[in-house]
This record gives structure tokens, C-alpha cells and sequence, in this order.
């Protein structure tokens, strides 16, 4: 392990799905010499990429769990978090993100910066992860990165500037020019292992020298050195550029964008070196916990290995080894027989094994220092949770976590099955906190809750691999909610005298809509003078907060109320907590009856790329779908339909959308909103949950 | 009742325009300034304005994506609506939005063809059918001459009415008319030009043809800090 914490670097891949990020990590593991076999994502050898490492991520080419690994280059430590590129699974990117220093942006030369580079660009933006880009696939036919670099600007905001010029493109795609050391490199030997500098071919000469100029100018706007240098007119050193360029890297104001072709072996190196050079170690960037002793008062952490330990848990895997978990140290040294606490549950453990992951292989190590990304075994936690040393009661900053859009009941087929899929959803949940799962007290099915079609038929596509249960899944539903529209007062008594002692209990007050902030329920007792005891008033809030989770209307969840309680009656012997929930469930409904309830459903923000022919069809599916159309942009050859679609309508899409198009349009969705039903849709809703009791009953 | 203070509000109200459209149907309307004065600002009021009485925009842009463009009506009605409470607004932006359909081109490839097969696009299938379009970022000269009659044309065949945006230069006199030379061979094809002038602290809305019945009592300002139409005094 490197001493110097200057020499650590821990970084992320991240792009849209597709632009070859899985392929670029596993070139720099090769390079790095972590592996010394190259297998291709969508593998014809059978093996798939190294950074893969789940069975069904191989099978469908794409990247789901982001497994953590390390690699050394040039004297540098560097912890690569690969990173899923679809956005149902964005909590996994927004995890990873949250503990690293910096991030790889990469782009497809030809696709350009698309949907899906935008949220999670949105999603650096929101961690500060200061970036570089790397303008992937440029022998690719329509390879275009001047193009790539254009829109950098005007799509994302970035300050793109180009370190790097093309030799050649698309098929010609031979090398690139450095714009720092102005020298040509060629990659070759079998697995382009071997760069070779040259001399810059002639007629790219004074192109590149324009091109090192325009990059200079950029970067002098950080360096004060940089800028008398150039006034001096004498010869600028390559030390003062590389400052200026870390130092407006650092800033997010300054993204060096490099260029290459992973598949093809070429300018993965040098964007190693500009990993070294440019992004930040973990002494450069500030992280702060929340101190839970102080109203969670931010506490800024230092990356000194001698002070007392703060770590977060990031992602637990379960794999052949057993529980794993990934942490992250902020602060301390996690050595072997360290004792820790978890914040959240205030459980002691002390560490048995540290480990290095390398995909799916390890390497114990004895202690993984501040900075350092180490997993641990056999320690019982979720992700998200923060461990300390015993005395410090801090917790990282807690994620966000976005609510769950959709559900989906599941049946195991066998007794066998059960067990093994309580299991399996009991791993589930505690890896990703966008999934969810609970049992229907009614109907007594299992229903898993979560972002998105893709994001459910995923963990049930585990459930039967990894665990081998066999399970039968429902029709998908979305999660409608109730919420109140007008103000509507109560005024309800609850009285029963058949034998034995009474039940009584009376409460009036109002409820209406909340207005300003997020919250689903506010409870606001106004009762003076004690007409309600103030004994019963935690009974009353009771009773109303039973009825949210099932509206009267058409049992979907209740939000957005506001309760105010103002007046009631009580009696010497017959009121009770009991008496009072129930005068407070009888109250609610009476309210409610009168607040005009409306049904609200979440609305997608969906994307379409497609080629611009298709465009009229692909705004008609939209449309046919109740889709609000926000806008079409032109981008050459392709156009980008931008559209708001509730989630009910979007089942199926995929499947349609490749049939109108030949298979040339691609779509992401994510959630944006709840939006209240149109009237002849509620009604709709309604049969089919009259429909879904019935068959219930 | 937020709506219809709102539409009260009409920016263009004070120079004496009758209708509340002020560009009849079939009519196109320029607006004129130097970069970064607030043409923009001022047609997404005007459109703003269309949207709150049920009218159906379409705001063409050449220079900015999606986002952007959005974020100039998002940001504009905040600020218009901004001393009402917030659900309500939020009700309210929630309504008018269908209302409005943002389509952006490349300036390259830009031709009136094209835009009238998205248009058709658009109407045949019952997605949308405008009232009102904002074509920003349209570069105007002699060569932009049957472009402008083809759009004319086009605005007359859909009744619809067109405004632009005209980007003017410093270096670049004016002529007799008051109008940038480049712009005067063309500007006879409008119907309503007005000019926005930076004097002071202030954006004046100046009239350079066409206009209202009734004169201006006093000068249409635009604010620069919010970009809104200030209030009359």
C-alpha cells in the first residue's frame, strides 16, 4: 500500500450505457496489470468482462453492481468504482459517487452526450466530483469528437477543453497527439501495450500548435504563473500547465477531455497519466459528517490515518466469500482488529479480515488507511450505514433516496422457494435502498417495490440465479396516492355501551392540504382548555396516522394532509386510547368524505433518441400514451423527443417503441413527479380495484 | 383568480394594443436588439401571456436545447407569479404547460420545409396545433428573403401568428427608418417591429413599425434584473 495519501486516487467511471465504460476498466486493469487476459463485454470467448462480475450483467452486457477494484499506474494507487450506466439502477451511481474523489466521464464519439450522460453529469454536479472526459469509440464510423467536445459545452455546461488531437478518424483512427508534450503516440504490440512517441505527423503540425494554444489560454485562467509565462513569450514548462489544468479541474470549472478507443487498444494509457495528473487525491477533497451528539452539526473530516476512525459502508455484496462490504475510510486507519461502531444501530464490532477487491478476486490486506477503499467481511450492516471508532457519534450525510415509483407482487412456486426468496429479498433490500418489500396484510402476497420495470425483472431475474427460486410475478402496479384538494371540517363522536365498560371520545378540528414543503402528514393539536386530556392526544394522532396508509377513497396511500385537531370531549370512565384512535379514524373519514380527494400518479420524465425520420412516430406513441410533450431537438441526424409520461402508460414501451422504429430509437425514464389523474382515469382506477378486491376476497 | 391577474398583466398591454394577441392571425412580428438584451425574455412573456388564455405556443429555437428553453419559461413564471403562494402557482404552471411545445433546430439545417413537416407532424396526429409561434434565433438578410415569404405564407395557411427574434450589431448603422440596414430589406414582410434599447439601468420597448390605435403615455421598460416588463408606475 502507497504511504502518501497524495498518491491515491479514487475515481469512477461513469457514462451512458453503451459508450464502452465496462470496456475502457477492464484496458486499465489489463495495463495495470491486474489481469492479463482482455475479455470483451459481450464476450465471444464466454468469460465477459473482468468488472462484470455477476452472471446476469455478463449475460445482458450491461454493468449492475458496482464492483469496486484497484489497479496501480506510475507510482499511483487508483480504487476504480465501475459504475452502472442504466438509469434504473441510479442509486448505485449515486452511492459510488458519494465516495469518490473524482470521476472519468466518458463519451461515445459518435452518440455525443445523450440522456443518459446529462442525469448522471447532473448527479457529479450534485457530489462536486470534479471530472475528465474521455471521448470513447473514435474509430468508429461518424466518429466526431470536436462535435463531442461542442456539446460538452452546450448540453452539460462544461468548460471542455481538448488535451488531445485525432491521428486520422474513424477507420484511420491511428493515435493521438498530446497537446502537452506536443508528441505523437502510437499504441502497438498485440494489445496496443507498447506506446510508441513520435514526432507529430507534418500536416498536423499547425493544427495542433492552434489547438495547444487555445488549451494554454484556458488553463492560464487558473494559474497566475501560467499567464505571466505566456506574456513572457519564453517557453511555458509542462509542471505550470498540469497545475493550472488540476487546479480549474478541481474547481469543476476545467474538464480536460482525452481521447481513444478502448475496443481498439488505443489512448488508454495516457488518460491513466491525466488520472494521476488531473484529478484530485482524497486530501483534496473535503467530506463532513454530521455529528449526531450536536444536531447533526457538519463536522469536517481530515484524512489523517493517526485520527479516530469515520467510514461509510457503500455496497455489500453477497458472493462466494460470504457478506462483503465495501467502505470507504474518511478518516483513521481500518486495521485488522480495530474496533468499530455502527452509528445507526450502535453496534460494536471489531474487524476480523481487511480485503482489496479486485472485481471478484481479493487480497487481504492489513489495514486500509484515510482515503483508501477496503472492503470488510462478516460485519452486519446496511449499505449507507457510517462506522466509527467507539466514543465518536458522527454519521456521513444520508443519501438521497428517492421513493419507490412502482410494484410488483411475487409468488414463490415451491416451500423451497419461499424460504430461499425471503432470503434472497432480505440481501435485496439491504443492499439498495430503492428496493423494497413488505407483505399485502389483505391479500397476503409478497410485493417488491422499486424504480422501474427494468429495475424489478433484474432482481427477480437474481432471485432465480442466484438463489434458485422460482418465483411467478404479478402485473405491475403503480403507486398511486390519495391527497386532499380543499379544507373539510370533522366533528366526530365515538360512543358504544354494549356491556362491559364504555367507549367514548370526540374529535373536531379541520384538515387540509399542505401547501409549502415535503411532508406527507402534519399533526397540529390546538385543543385548549383540555376538552381533549392531554393523555389522549398522542391516541388521536395515532388514529389519524392509521388511516395514510390505506385512503378511504381508493385505498392508495394518503398524502399531503394536514390535521388539526381544536376541539373534543371526554368521559371520566369511558374514554380510553382506544376510544380516542377510533373517534380520530372516524374523524378522519368524516373529513375526508368532504376534502374533495383526488388520486395523484407518478409521471415519468421519458427520453427518446431516435433518428429523426421516426420522430413524427415516436411523438405520436408519447402522445397516445397521455405523454405531455416537452419539446423535440434537433441533433443532425437524430432527434431527442423529451415528453412527461405517467408510469401506468409506459408498460410495454420498449417492446413498441423498437417496433415503430426498426429498432433504432433508445428511451430512458426516470421519475419526475405526481401528478393528479384525469377524471375518466380515476374512474378506471377504480373498477380495477374494486375488481382486485373482489378476486382478493 | 391567479390566472386571470396574471393575464392582466399582458406585457405589451401599454402600447396600446386592442387585441389581446396583438399580431392578428397570419401577422409575424419582430423583435429587435443587440445579444444578450432581452428578446428572448420578452416573446416568452408574450408566449407566457398566450398560454394563460389557453393558447397553444410553439417556441422554435435555433440556439438553445430543450432545457434552456425551458428554463426561460420556468424561471420567467416564477418570477411573474412569484408573490403568489407557491401550490398555487404550481397548480397553475402545471395547466399551462400543455399548452406549449418546444422544438429546436440546428441553425444549419433550418429550413421552412422541414418546419412544416414537424408542423404537420404535429397536427395531423392531434399532438398539437398552434396559435402562436417564436422563432428565435432566425439570422436575417437579403438571402433570408423567400424564407420569410415561405413562413409568411405558412403563418397565413395555419392562422397562426409568428414572432422573431432579430439579432442586431453594434458596429452596424441604422437607416433612415431606424431600422439595421441588413434588417430594412426585409422588414417591409412584418407587420408589428418593435426595437429593445438599453439606456441607463433600464431596456426600452420601442415601437419601430406598425403599432396600436392608441399612443404610449409612458415608456415600456424592461427590467433587466428579473427580465420582466416593469410594471407601469
Amino acid at each position: 500500500m502507497s504511504s502518501t495519501v497524495e498518491k491515491v486516487r479514487n475515481i469512477g467511471i461513469s457514462a451512458h450505457i453503451d459508450s464502452g465504460k465496462t470496456t475502457l476498466t477492464e484496458r486499465i486493469l489489463f495495463y495495470t496489470k491486474r489481469i492479463h487476459a482482455i475479455h470483451d463485454v459481450k464476450g465471444k470467448d464466454g468469460v465477459g468482462a473482468t468488472m462484470d462480475s455477476m452472471e446476469l450483467e455478463k449475460e445482458r452486457g450491461i454493468t449492475i453492481a458496482s464492483a469496486a477494484t484497484f489497479c496501480e499506474w506510475q507510482d499511483h494507487e487508483i480504487n476504480i468504482i465501475d459504475t452502472p450506466g442504466h438509469v434504473d439502477f441510479t442509486i448505485e451511481v449515486e452511492r459510488s459517487l458519494r465516495v469518490l474523489d473524482g470521476a472519468v466521464l466518458v463519451l461515445c464519439s459518435v452518440g455525443g452526450v445523450q440522456s443518459q450522460s446529462i442525469t448522471v453529469d447532473m448527479q457529479m454536479k450534485r457530489y462536486k466530483v470534479p471530472c475528465i472526459a474521455f471521448i470513447n469509440k473514435c474509430d468508429r464510423s461518424g466518429a466526431d469528437p470536436s462535435r463531442v467536445i461542442a456539446q460538452l459545452h452546450s448540453k452539460l455546461g462544461h468548460n471542455a477543453v481538448a488535451m488531445q488531437m485525432p491521428i486520422g478518424l474513424e477507420m484511420d483512427f491511428r493515435g493521438v497527439i498530446d497537446l502537452l508534450s506536443m508528441k505523437a503516440f502510437y499504441f502497438e504490440g498485440e494489445n496496443g501495450e507498447q506506446v510508441r512517441s513520435d514526432e507529430i505527423p507534418a500536416e498536423l503540425v499547425a493544427a495542433a500548435r492552434s489547438k495547444r494554444e487555445e488549451m494554454i489560454d484556458a488553463a492560464s485562467l487558473f494559474s497566475d504563473e501560467l499567464t505571466e509565462a505566456i506574456l513572457e513569450e519564453g517557453s511555458i514548462s509542462d509542471a505550470l500547465i498540469i497545475d493550472a489544468v488540476r487546479k480549474g479541474t478541481l474547481l469543476r470549472k476545467f474538464t480536460p477531455v482525452f481521447l481513444g478507443s478502448a475496443y481498439k487498444n488505443k489512448g488508454v494509457q495516457p488518460l491513466l497519466d491525466a488520472v494521476n495528473r488531473y484529478l484530485p487525491c482524497p486530501a483534496d477533497v473535503e467530506n463532513t459528517a454530521l455529528d449526531l451528539d450536536h444536531e447533526e452539526t457538519p463536522v469536517v473530516l481530515s484524512s489523517d490515518s493517526s485520527l479516530p476512525i469515520v467510514a461509510l459502508a457503500f455496497k455489500l455484496e453477497d458472493g462466494t466469500y460470504g457478506q462483503l462490504t465495501y467502505v470507504r475510510v474518511y478518516q483513521g486507519t481500518l486495521a485488522k482488529g480495530a474496533v468499530i461502531v455502527n452509528t445507526r444501530t450502535g453496534k460494536k464490532t471489531k474487524v476480523g479480515r481487511v480485503v482489496r477487491m479486485h472485481a471478484d478476486q481479493m487480497e487481504d490486506i492489513e489495514a486500509a488507511n484515510a482515503g483508501y477503499i477496503g472492503a470488510l467481511f462478516g460485519i452486519e450492516c446496511a449499505s449507507g450505514d457510517t462506522f466509527v471508532s467507539p466514543g465518536l457519534n458522527l454519521t456521513m450525510t444520508s443519501m438521497y433516496v428517492p421513493k419507490p415509483v412502482i410494484s410488483l407482487a411475487i409468488f414463490p412456486k415451491d416451500n423451497k422457494s419461499q424460504i430461499n426468496m425471503s432470503k434472497a429479498l432480505n440481501r435485496f433490500t439491504k443492499e439498495d435502498p430503492t428496493f423494497r418489500t413488505h407483505v399485502d396484510d389483505e391479500t397476503n402476497e409478497t410485493i417488491i417495490e422499486g424504480m422501474g420495470e427494468l429495475h424489478l425483472e433484474i432482481y427477480v431475474e437474481r432471485m432465480k440465479r442466484e438463489y434458485a427460486t422460482d418465483v411467478e410475478t404479478g402485473k405491475p402496479r403503480v403507486a398511486y396516492r390519495e391527497t386532499i384538494t380543499q379544507r373539510a371540517e370533522f366533528n366526530y363522536t365515538h360512543k358504544k355501551q354494549t356491556g362491559g365498560s364504555g367507549q367514548y371520545g370526540r374529535v373536531a378540528g379541520y384538515m387540509e392540504p399542505i401547501t409549502e414543503g415535503e411532508e406527507d402528514f402534519v399533526f397540529d393539536n390546538q385543543v385548549r382548555g383540555g376538552s381533549i386530556p392531554t393523555q389522549y392526544i398522542a391516541a388521536c394522532e395515532k388514529g389519524f396516522h392509521q388511516c395514510l396508509a390505506k385512503g378511504p377513497k381508493m385505498e392508495f396511500p394518503v398524502t399531503g394532509v394536514k390535521i388539526v385537531i381544536n376541539d373534543g370531549a371526554s368521559h371520566a370512565v369511558d374514554s380510553s386510547d382506544m376510544a380516542f384512535q377510533a373517534a380520530a379514524r372516524g374523524a378522519f373519514r368524516e373529513g375526508y368524505a368532504k376534502a374533495k380527494a383526488v388520486i395523484h400518479e407518478p409521471i415519468m420524465k421519458v427520453v427518446v433518441e431516435t433518428p429523426t425520420e421516426f420522430q413524427g412516430a415516436v411523438m405520436g406513441l408519447l402522445n397516445q400514451r397521455r405523454g405531455m410533450i416537452v419539446g423535440a431537438q434537433d441533433e443532425g441526424v437524430m432527434t431527442v423527443v423529451e415528453a412527461q409520461v405517467p408510469l401506468a402508460e409506459m408498460f410495454g414501451f420498449s417492446t413498441v417503441l423498437r417496433s415503430s422504429t426498426q429498432g433504432k430509437a433508445q428511451f430512458t425514464m426516470e421519475f419526475a413527479l405526481y401528478r393528479q389523474v384525469p377524471q375518466s382515469i380515476a374512474e378506471k382506477i377504480a373498477e380495477e380495484v374494486a375488481l382486485r378486491k373482489k378476486s382478493a376476497a | 383568480m391567479l390566472k386571470k391577474e396574471l393575464i392582466l398583466r399582458n406585457p405589451l398591454r401599454q402600447l396600446g394594443f386592442e387585441t389581446e394577441d396583438i399580431l392578428p392571425a397570419g401577422a409575424i412580428g419582430a423583435v429587435l436588439s443587440h445579444a444578450g438584451v432581452g428578446k428572448t425574455a420578452l416573446l416568452v412573456q408574450l408566449a407566457l401571456n398566450g398560454m394563460l388564455r389557453s393558447q397553444n405556443v410553439l417556441h422554435i429555437s435555433l440556439n438553445d436545447p430543450v432545457n434552456k428553453v425551458n428554463l426561460w419559461y420556468n424561471e420567467l413564471f416564477h418570477h411573474l407569479a412569484g408573490r403568489y403562494e407557491r401550490a398555487q402557482i404550481n397548480g397553475l404552471w402545471e395547466s399551462v404547460l400543455p399548452h406549449r411545445f418546444i422544438m429546436t433546430f440546428r441553425v444549419e439545417s433550418f429550413t421552412v420545409p422541414k418546419l412544416e413537416e414537424r408542423l404537420s407532424d404535429l397536427t395531423e396526429q392531434g399532438i398539437f396545433s398552434p396559435t402562436m409561434m417564436i422563432i428565435d434565433g432566425l439570422h436575417f438578410d437579403e438571402s433570408r428573403r423567400s424564407d420569410l415569404n415561405a413562413l409568411k405564407a405558412l403563418a397565413v395557411k395555419n392562422s397562426i401568428h409568428i414572432w422573431f427574434t432579430v439579432h442586431t450589431h453594434r458596429h452596424e448603422s441604422s437607416g433612415l427608418d431606424g431600422l439595421p440596414v441588413s434588417f430594412s430589406a426585409v422588414a417591409v414582410l412584418f407587420d408589428l417591429v418593435l426595437e429593445l434599447q438599453p439606456e441607463h439601468a433600464d431596456v426600452h420597448i420601442k415601437l419601430l413599425r406598425g403599432g396600436g390605435s392608441t399612443q404610449v403615455g409612458s415608456p415600456l421598460l424592461l427590467d433587466p434584473s428579473t427580465m420582466l416588463i416593469k410594471d407601469p408606475m
